[in-house]
């Protein structure tokens, strides 16, 4: 359901015969005289922008049927580059309205502050609290920024005692290492098995020594137990020498 | 015709008409009753709907701008708003179209909670305006900026169009970036 009113805000135009009589009063609105001539430019000014709006979504509206088949792939990048397109004009767009906005702030603070009285408003009260924490966080910024910096110069002290600490057991290891093989070596070489030969025969001539003496001091039926150089001598020859090997 | 067009009529000479829907007679009345108060150079003329579609058989002039009046008192309007913007042409959201809460004052009526009817001018990319109807000083406030923005919306400001006003109408709580 609609319903329609209509009233007369303004003036009625004078009519177009050329009266210029006074203008009509509709209803109990207050007459706001106007001028033919000013009436006129009025009209025009309105008119130029409603053109203005029509010739825009004439425009707009208009559709542009490419003439060739293009393929698939172009039309897609065709498109990306559009939506880029589009893209940076809506940040362009939202920064000039940044801008807009900050200088129009601008200006109503500047009108603001000339009218008020500087020492005792609450802008400036305002402002300086600004200020002031700004100066604050200013100073705590710093402080981090330092207590940051020593937090890295200790972990990288960190990483060097470690990577100092790890070359030298590397080098432990290698040492160790290089032990074992001169170890291994060694005692497969030559010369230690020249040495164990002799030392083999040399134990089998003391032994045959040993053997000798004892049959020695046996055969000659004399008691050895009594003199006890002689019984040290003769629990020494009991020695067996391969022991020793 | 089912969809309302912007452009689709010539602009009369020195006009501007304005469309109020809305479920609340008192209110639209009220509302046109202030508007029509103001001061105003070019012709005002206030048409009244419940709902869209309109009826085609009346000879109307080109609908400037249309205002979709939400009471947050009752569900019932929203959802005739809501079904009332289907019939309305996309073109017609550059600007010409814009949402008017009422009954913001007492909290304890409403039923409708203002982040729907936020979120609902967001979609539509239109402006949102809370006024309570109800006070008569809050009316003419609202009557004297609906007719300022009429006069924009019906190219009667030279200078400023209505897809200008509704970027500067944007506020800085939804950024347009949002949208990217």
């Amino acid at each position: 359901m609609e319903k329609q009113s209509e009233e007369q805000a303004a003036a009625e135009p004078a009519d177009s015969g050329g009266e210029g009589g006074p203008p009509q009063v509709a209803g109990a609105q207050a007459a706001r005289p106007e001028d033919r001539m000013t009436l006129l430019l009025r009209l025009r000014a309105q008119t130029k922008q409603q053109l203005l709006e029509y010739n825009s979504m004439v425009d707009a509206n208009e559709e542009r049927t490419p003439e060739q088949i293009i393929q698939e792939k172009q039309i897609e990048a065709k498109i990306e580059e559009l939506e880029k397109e589009i893209e940076e004009v809506k940040v362009a767009f939202e920064m000039k309205k940044l801008a807009l906005d900050r200088m129009q702030l601008s200006t109503a603070l500047k009108k603001n502050l000339e009218k008020m009285d500087i020492k005792t408003s609450a802008l400036m009260d305002n402002m300086k609290q600004i200020l002031n924490l700004n100066k604050l966080i200013m100073k705590l910024q710093q402080e981090t920024w330092d207590l940051e910096e020593k937090l890295l110069d200790v972990r990288k002290k960190r990483l060097q005692l470690k990577q100092a600490s790890e070359s030298k057991l590397l080098e432990i290891q290698t040492e160790k290492n290089k032990q074992k093989g001169d170890l291994d070596s060694m005692e497969n070489s030559d010369k230690i098995k020249n040495i164990q030969q002799n030392l083999q025969k040399e134990i089998q001539i003391t032994t045959v020594i040993q053997h000798v003496f004892q049959n020695l001091i046996l055969g000659s039926k004399v008691n050895w137990a009594e003199d006890s150089a002689l019984k040290e001598m003769v629990l020494q020859l009991e020695k067996n020498l391969t022991m020793i090997q | 015709m089912s969809v309302l067009r912007p452009l689709d009529k010539l602009p009369g000479l020195n006009t501007a008409t304005i469309l109020l829907v809305g479920t609340d007679d008192v209110l639209l009345q009220q509302l046109a009753g202030s508007m029509l108060k103001e001061d105003c150079a070019s012709e005002l003329k206030v048409h009244l709907a419940k709902s869209l579609p309109l009826p085609s058989n009346v000879n109307r002039p080109r609908i400037d701008l249309i205002v979709f009046v939400v009471n947050l008192h009752s569900q019932h309007s929203l959802r005739n708003v809501e079904e009332s913007l289907h019939h309305v042409d996309a073109s017609f959201f550059l600007g010409k179209v814009s949402f008017l809460a009422t009954g913001a004052g007492q909290e304890s009526h409403c039923s409708v909670h203002r982040n729907t009817v936020v979120k609902l001018a967001h979609t539509y990319r239109s402006p949102l305006l809370f006024c309570d109807l109800e006070v008569e000083g809050f009316r003419t406030t609202m009557a004297q900026r609906l007719v300022r923005m009429l006069q924009i919306c019906a190219g009667h400001v030279p200078g400023v169009s209505a897809l200008n006003l509704l970027s500067l109408l944007r506020s800085t709580e939804n950024p347009s970036l949002e949208d990217l």
